[in-house]
């Protein structure tokens, strides 16, 4: 009974965010020594702590401090707190002051915190 | 919020009145204030604080800027602290802090040293970082600058 009652708040919580899973969140962690060439692709959630050159795609992908992506970045949400160069693409974007960004960003909210360097051109779509 | 400060300001007045007998308005105070619904065209220069409640289409140079909800602005700016909540269409230049909240919506260059923006505000433009070599150095003479270090490197090999 317990249980059940557990799970259907979490899963009443889950809605007001973008998830769209029944249970259980796929979260993939990626750590700092990996480094990829090609693409990489998730349904869920990506905590990106590596060196990627190419394309990310994921629901939720978080670009933890001292992260580099050269290329393609497309998500739902994008927390941004490492370096980027190249493309971000997401409804919601926030962009830490740990961030370096270069490229364009094509968004339809985004929060910058200050400190962060970012020399790119915004394109807002509804 | 916007009630506070306009009651902080009339305290000020209030007081800077019972020091100095001068006019409420002092001109020292460099202080520009376009209220709402009145349009302004032109050049402003030389101004410590502006409050842009209004419309200003033109050139505004002023150490801190103010553009309000309700504020409109085309134009190129520039200052050292600049609060963006209405809107602007042309280019923002920040020498210190530049905030952008929620209701802001902007078109055009921005350049800044450190930058701050709330979820929802709407930018459509570019983004330039100041202090980032690449925004004020063409990407020519960079490429002279690498090809000389090359050489010298070469050089003292």
């Amino acid at each position: 009974m317990a249980l059940f009652g557990s799970s259907e708040k979490k899963s009443e919580v889950k809605t007001e965010f973008m998830f769209e899973t029944d249970s259980i969140v796929n979260q993939s962690t990626l750590a700092k020594d990996i480094k990829i060439n090609g693409s990489l692709e998730s349904t869920d959630y990506i905590d990106f702590s590596g060196h990627l050159t190419g394309t990310i795609k994921s629901s939720t992908i978080n670009l933890k401090p001292g992260s580099y992506v050269n290329g393609t970045v497309t998500a739902d949400t994008v927390t941004v707190e490492g370096e980027v160069d190249g493309d971000i693409q997401a409804k919601d974007i926030y962009i830490k002051s740990t961030a370096k960004i270069k490229g364009n960003i094509r968004y339809h909210n985004i929060d910058i915190q200050n400190g962060s360097i970012i020399n790119a051109d915004l394109f807002y779509s509804s | 919020m916007d009630g506070n400060n306009t009651e902080m300001d009339e305290n000020n007045t209030e007081l800077s009145g019972d020091e100095i007998q001068s006019n409420p308005i002092d001109n020292d105070a460099k202080a520009v204030n376009i209220g709402s619904g009145v349009r302004v065209d032109g050049r402003i220069e030389g101004a410590e604080t502006s409050d842009i409640s209004g419309t200003l289409t033109g050139t505004l140079k002023s150490s801190n800027i103010n553009i309000n909800s309700k504020g409109a602005f085309s134009g190129d700016m520039s200052g050292q602290e600049i609060t963006i909540s209405g809107s602007v269409d042309g280019e923002i230049n920040s020498e210190d802090y530049l905030i952008v909240n929620n209701s802001a919506n902007i078109k055009g260059v921005i350049e800044y040293a450190s930058l701050q923006v709330s979820y929802g505000a709407r930018i459509q433009g570019t983004l330039r970082h100041r202090g980032t070599v690449q925004s004020y150095t063409p990407i020519s003479t960079d490429e002279v600058k690498e090809d000389e270090i090359s050489e010298n490197q070469e050089v003292d090999q």
